[in-house]
């Protein structure tokens, strides 16, 4: 049965991006067919894992939300070598403030339509056999990330050990994802084991903590680079296939 | 027999004053009815956050599978069809939804009318 997971978070530079792409990768490198879209439209930083920006992208997930274009033609491929094992396709979302600016005047007309275009594309992915989808978010309650919580099957909320981000994820889990009666799972990134003690028997708001990826520089300092395919015995590699095994067992 | 006749009165009207209280629900203290404050409201997400939590399922599931019939609906909330499908003209008359007739069908789809 194929999945939509979207990774969100109540504050910004949680980790959601890294998270997104690796698992991502973890799961084609067991032979699925995933893929991968930029549903942070008001600060892309997906294509920064897989180009250097002067790749010809012809369509962005930007035409997809307006409805100018669908989800195979805004759909490509990652250039990823996998070998043998599984396919990652990508849609990027266009990284131009005019673009930004643009999508910030968007009324909710344009929203309603944006989910339903999202859905859509999201049935269509699985009516070609595509088996895993992950949507990248932006932080908060932004239009573009609620939409995409909306529509996933799970949200794989990212949340970092500060008293900020716990605060706020409280008022989302409360105000939207039990709202939306969401499947939700909690990954502690960047953890300090000190400043999160309000877990319970490995459950928090309700719902379960699956990870703890410890604080470490060494993955800071190589960010943009997917450590599931260049480093798979790291520390953070592990932890995500961790991710991967658990949430099979949560759905 | 008659017990069945008593059953199905009851249910009549607890459905009825089921549609009652969601009005009074949606309409808060405001004076006037729900359809006509609410009548060009999209229904997008953020919208879809402040409905009801009946309402809110009914609707999140048409997104997903309309435009459908109150008893597709039903099967997938597992609520009864004439419950989905009072919820289903609530959210009409609210203008956030809408129907049309196919053949004998009823069928139900988010409004997606330039207001």
């Amino acid at each position: 049965m194929a999945l939509t997971i979207a990774v969100h978070s109540a504050k910004g530079g949680t980790g959601k991006t890294s998270i997104a792409v690796n698992l991502a990768i973890a799961y084609a490198l067991d032979g699925r067919k995933v893929c991968l879209l930029d549903m942070d439209l008001r600060g892309p930083t997906l294509r920064t894992f897989f180009d250097d920006g002067s790749s010809e992208v012809p369509f962005w997930v930007n035409d997809l939300l307006s409805g100018k274009k669908g989800i195979n033609e805004v759909v490509m491929d990652t250039g990823v070598d996998l070998g043998m094992a599984g396919k990652v396709s990508v849609a990027y979302s266009k990284a131009d403030i005019f673009e930004i600016r643009e999508l910030a005047s968007k009324d909710r007309k344009w929203q309603s339509n944006a989910l339903k275009n999202i859905i859509t594309g999201k049935k269509e992915l699985i009516r070609n056999g595509t088996e895993v989808i992950i949507l990248d978010t932006g932080p908060g309650v932004e239009y573009e990330s609620i939409n995409a919580v909306a529509a996933c099957d799970l949200v794989l909320i990212v949340h970092s050990s500060t008293k900020a981000c716990s605060e706020c994820t409280e008022q989302l889990v409360n105000g939207v994802y039990k709202s939306l009666n969401k499947k939700c799972a909690i990954v502690d990134n960047m953890h300090h084991c000190s400043l999160d003690d309000d877990t319970l028997d490995g459950m928090r708001y309700g719902f379960p903590v699956i990870a703890a990826i410890p604080c470490i520089c060494d993955i800071a300092k190589r960010s943009g680079e997917i450590l599931v395919l260049s480093d798979r015995e790291h520390e953070f590699s592990r932890a995500i296939c961790d991710i991967k095994d658990k949430l099979g067992r949560i759905l | 027999m008659i017990e069945k006749e008593i059953i199905e009165e009851i249910l009549h009207n607890l459905k009825e004053i089921n549609a009652k209280l969601d009005k009074i629900i949606l309409n808060g203290n405001m004076p006037y009815p729900d359809e006509e404050i609410n009548s060009s409201d999209s229904l997008d997400v953020m919208m879809l956050l402040s409905l009801p939590d009946h309402l809110r399922t009914t609707a999140t599931t048409l997104f997903e599978i309309g435009p459908a019939t109150a008893e597709d609906i039903a099967e997938v909330t597992r609520k009864e069809r004439a419950v989905e499908s009072n919820y289903l003209n609530q959210l009409v008359r609210m203008g956030h939804v809408e129907k049309y007739r196919e053949g004998r069908k009823v069928y139900f789809h988010i409004n997606n009318k330039l207001c």
